[in-house]
């Protein structure tokens, strides 16, 4: 019987080099990636969408929110270790899939192939607009961990702008769109819908959960830009206890149970 | 019908460094006719449409009925095997190049020892070499034959190494035919006492995570394999054995 050893692979005098064997740690920095992109990254994507439905309940209910997030214990560590650093190796470590990819959709322009082109796209313009949302509204301007009433009018004002309202729509779409396959890719990937039918009814649960996210994310750009909340104050006085009395039905939206 | 013609245009290319030319040959129209016979014939009348003697085309080909893997090149721009390729069912000028992605011969022939090395690698084979009777190998279900067929039906063409996005000189991916072949030998009774080397070998550089998922490999497979359940299956194995090797070790 054969031995356990594997020979290094021959170098061939040219084109595509034959499998490494068994050698690198390509296998779990990819893995890594994908996992990344469904936990922490996806579950705080639905997170920041779900928070940012509190828009839809006015400044008061968006401050509150702010203020319930940056209350939690360790918050700042939990930014840096669940949020900014898995987002910085997904998309860092995307790029580099991407630039090693050889795209060929315009000789086989097959659903699928045109799928893993949109990956790389969107993917691209989620980490391009996630760099400049983070320095802008996290680290640039109001400080909102401090000064969680300013949030609503923070985004109001970014949104003011056209060209930012556009960037901040297209880069919705753009996320939800790759999340959403990016689920579906996982599950493909790690065994998990390992069937040409089962991969098939996935695909529609992905473009439903993808489509009911994004409208989601663009119902909560409608609260800033919209009729209801115009020119709201700069500032906004936030109880995360209860509601002071004589309040307005505003004032009693942004009653939050939070200790 | 006495006229009808067909045109192909072949790209040309004398030895791997010489400069790849197009040249054009008419044939006439045959009945049923596919792109394998009309090589045939241009290799043993290698004269241009414009009745210009030129040197005989050099291709690969064997069986001329799909089975053998060996006739796979670009025709109008896509790969596909030209035993399988019917005139009638194609534009003309039917446009042949060689495959892109495998370093070349001569004109349409290319070599194509990537995976003949990648099959070497993860041991694609069952072990029964001994110097004795090893007696009948153990059973195997019909359900599990009908997983194995399909699998089994592999000709080693490239045509899926060939469209996937992923298989080139950066990733050195292993291709999605290596992959499916892993399933094969570990789904076989005797195959798999080399299953967790197999799946180790595939978690090195180049290995099932390379893959994309951009599923071109099962759209121009010309036996139908399922290859991204393929890709699914293995790539789950392999997380698990890698899972298992961090835990034990």
């Amino acid at each position: 019987m054969a031995t356990a050893q594997n020979p290094a692979a021959p170098k061939l005098r040219g084109g595509v080099q034959p499998l490494r064997a068994g050698q690198g740690m390509s296998f779990v920095l990819r893995r890594l990636h994908s996992l990344l992109g469904i936990v922490p990254i996806g579950a705080f994507l639905l997170e920041h969408l779900l928070s940012n439905f509190e828009a839809l309940k006015g400044p008061m209910a968006y401050g509150a929110q702010v203020k319930f997030l940056n209350s939690l214990p360790l918050v700042r560590v939990l930014e840096w270790t669940f949020i900014f650093i898995p987002i910085l190796y997904h998309g860092i470590y995307g790029v580099y899939i991407w630039l090693r990819g050889r795209s060929n959709v315009v000789y086989y322009p097959y659903a699928g192939n045109w799928l893993y082109v949109a990956q790389r796209w969107t993917g691209i313009i989620a980490f391009a607009y996630i760099v400049q949302h983070v320095l802008r509204q996290r680290f640039l301007g109001a400080d909102l961990p401090n000064n969680p009433g300013m949030a609503f009018a923070k985004v109001q004002h970014e949104l003011s702008n056209p060209i930012m309202l556009a960037v901040y729509v297209i880069a919705m779409i753009a996320v939800c769109w790759h999340f959403a396959y990016g689920i579906w890719l996982f599950a493909a990937k790690w065994g998990i819908t390992s069937g040409e039918t089962a991969r098939k009814r996935f695909g529609w649960v992905c473009l439903a959960f993808g489509v009911v996210l994004t409208v989601f994310g663009l119902a909560s750009i409608w609260a800033f830009v919209g009729p209801q909340y115009q020119n709201a104050p700069e500032n906004v006085p936030i109880s995360n206890l209860m509601a002071p009395s004589g309040s307005s039905p505003l004032y009693l939206n942004s009653f939050r149970q939070v200790s | 019908m006495a006229n009808k013609t067909v045109a192909f245009e072949i790209k040309r290319q004398a030895n791997p460094d010489a400069p790849a030319i197009w040249e054009r040959f008419e044939l006439e129209w045959r009945p049923g006719m596919n792109v394998i016979s009309s090589m045939m014939e241009i290799a043993a009348n290698p004269v241009t449409a414009d009745g210009r003697a030129t040197t005989p085309i050099t291709y690969d080909s064997n069986c001329l009925e799909e089975i053998c893997g060996s006739c796979a090149m670009r025709i109008n721009g896509k790969a596909r095997m030209a035993c399988s390729s019917l005139v009638d069912n194609l534009e003309q000028p039917i446009k042949i190049e060689p495959l892109s992605k495998f370093p070349l011969v001569r004109d349409l022939s290319v070599d194509r020892s990537v995976l003949f090395e990648n099959l070497k690698a993860v041991k694609a084979w069952v072990p029964v070499d001994g110097t004795y009777d090893l007696g009948p190998g153990p059973r195997v279900f019909p359900q599990q034959q009908e997983v194995n067929y399909p699998l089994s039906n592999c000709i080693s063409c490239c045509c899926c190494m060939e469209v996937c996005p992923q298989f080139n000189d950066a990733t050195g991916f292993v291709g999605a035919a290596t992959i499916a072949q892993v399933k094969l030998f570990n789904n076989h009774p005797t195959g798999k006492v080399f299953k967790e080397e197999r799946l180790r070998a595939l978690a090195g550089d180049g290995g099932v995570q390379e893959c994309g998922y951009a599923q071109n490999c099962v759209e121009v497979c010309p036996k139908g394999i399922p290859l991204t359940d393929a890709i699914s299956d293995v790539g789950r194995d392999v997380l698990i054995q890698k899972a298992k090797d961090f835990l034990r070790n």
